[in-house]
């Protein structure tokens, strides 16, 4: 008890802090993640000639280790393209690398999963092919893959603590912090252990409960 | 009755004329030209030559056996699944084609295609609606879209094409929350919205229980009532004799019978037709 008053207590701010770090990286880099992997997908189904590099690209996010990409961004990317320059921007880059990787393809499933149907009453109503990817095609994905898509987002969240290793002051970072200051892993790492589980808990019953909602509006069955 | 009397009249207008001039206006009345149409996927030869004018007014049943052409003929002529030889127009204009000043024929471009696609509105057998769109946004979408119409516009339109149907109370419900019948009365209201010169059917009422074929079966009646040209694929050969002024009888991807339903139903002159119908009316 003493640990946790003199030690957790009093540095709430820190942990606070890395919080924040962390939240910050996480949506940056979803959001990063989101469009690179929807420009991936797009042009693997939809533009013939460049399917092979996209393809590429796709197989090597998803085939790397997120801590061999970490590393990679950091320090290679810097001499080869003048950036990153900070260990912040080299975080968010490295999760959003393999994140869109693995959303290409879920964004694909969704696409490829759009009843055929649709697209037809579609094309036979005369709307352009763009038009019916809006209107038609991606709504219904992105309803379709909802689960998915959030799903890796928690995986983004949990994969972020692999950022501590480059120096990013996240959650991770501090808690590493504290314990190499107090000795007092035990506290301290099961206090953070317990702020992720706490968060990935309410954000993946939070995403679920509105994808039913969702759903549910559109008369759907339950994912 | 007065839409009863209407359709009558146009039925008894519409056989084939006989002299010059009456010739030319049933020329000028041909909404669709369907000729020599071939479609073949891969080695599998469909529809091998097809030929028919449908004009102003006509209401016209496709029949035959499952896998003799039908659905193929449809998504060939708006084409969805565009035909490997043969030609098409809509109102005298090439559908899918077009001839360059050395006469030349080449595949028209998509966007031509998609305006012309405008004029054809089609009903599926699967419905098709959008089930992340409310009833009123199904119909409004293309018009909107497509059309460019106003949304009040659209919505207004919408909403008396929904009363027609008899769904003005379903407007803002999903599709999902529909029966089938409703569903495909709402396909039918998209399709209209688009203010198509010709509607096609391609087996509207197969996947409906029986009990739910008949509403969709009564708007397709109104519809030609009320002077709408039709070209309907259908099993249900009652409605085929009594709604229609034309019927098709077609085989392994050919016309086989084609003329007025009390000469198809009656009196056939192919031999298939007769064993077809036979088998229809066990």
């Amino acid at each position: 008890m003493d640990v946790w008053r003199s030690i957790i207590l009093k540095n709430l701010n820190l942990f606070a802090e890395g919080l924040w770090v962390t939240t910050q990286i996480c949506v940056i880099a979803f959001c990063v993640a989101c469009a690179l992997g929807l420009g991936a997908c797009l042009v693997r189904l939809y533009v013939r000639p460049l399917r092979l590099p996209a393809t590429i690209y796709i197989e090597f996010c998803r085939n790397t280790p997120i801590y061999v990409q970490l590393l990679w961004v950091n320090y290679v990317w810097p001499d080869l393209f003048g950036w990153p320059q900070s260990f912040f921007a080299a975080g968010w880059m490295a999760l959003a690398l393999q994140s869109s990787g693995y959303l290409a393809e879920t964004f694909r499933a969704g696409i490829e999963g759009v009843d055929r149907g649709h697209l037809q009453a579609a094309h036979s109503l005369g709307m352009s092919p763009f038009l019916t990817f809006r209107s038609i095609i991606l709504p219904q994905a992105l309803l379709n893959m909802a689960p998915s898509i959030m799903n890796q987002f928690l995986v983004l969240v949990k994969s972020s603590t692999l950022v501590s290793v480059i120096a990013v002051p996240d959650l991770m970072y501090q808690a590493m912090r504290l314990t190499a200051i107090w000795f007092q892993p035990i506290e301290i790492l099961s206090f953070t252990a317990f702020l992720y589980i706490l968060i990935v808990f309410c954000l993946s019953h939070a995403f679920k409960l509105y994808a039913d909602r969702l759903r549910g509006r559109y008369g759907l069955a339950m994912a | 009755m007065e839409t009863l009397a209407a359709g009558t009249a146009r039925r008894d207008a519409s056989p084939v004329p006989s002299d010059k001039g009456l010739a030319k206006a049933a020329e000028d009345a041909v909404v669709l030209r369907v000729s020599d149409v071939h479609k073949a996927f891969g080695d599998l030869k469909v529809l091998n030559g097809i030929s028919f004018d449908l004009r102003r007014g006509d209401v016209m049943s496709v029949i035959g056996a499952s896998g003799s052409g039908k659905s193929t003929l449809l998504r060939c002529i708006n084409q969805l699944d565009p035909p490997t030889a043969g030609e098409i127009y809509l109102n005298g204009v090439p559908f899918g084609f077009r001839v360059d000043a050395s006469g030349k024929r080449t595949p028209d471009s998509l966007s031509n295609i998609n305006r012309l696609r405008q004029d054809v509105g089609m009903v599926f057998q699967q419905f098709n609606l959008w089930p992340h769109m409310s009833v009123l946004r199904n119909i409004t979408e293309a018009p909107v879209r497509v059309r460019k119409m106003a949304k009040a516009e659209a919505r207004e339109l919408a909403e008396q094409l929904l009363a027609k149907v008899n769904l003005l109370d379903k407007r803002d419900e999903y599709p999902a929350r529909l029966s089938g019948g409703q569903q495909q009365r709402v396909a039918i209201a998209r399709a209209l919205a688009m203010n198509p010169k010709v509607m096609m059917f391609d087996e509207a009422t197969s996947s409906l229980d029986p009990e739910l074929t008949g509403e969709v079966l009564d708007v397709m009646r109104g519809l030609g009532e009320e002077g709408m040209t039709m070209l309907v694929v259908t099993h249900e050969m009652g409605f085929a004799r009594e709604a229609s002024n034309r019927v098709m009888f077609i085989h392994e991807g050919r016309v086989e019978e084609d003329g007025p339903p009390e000469q198809v139903f009656d009196n056939p002159k192919s031999e298939r037709c007769r064993a077809f119908l036979s088998k229809s009316y066990r």
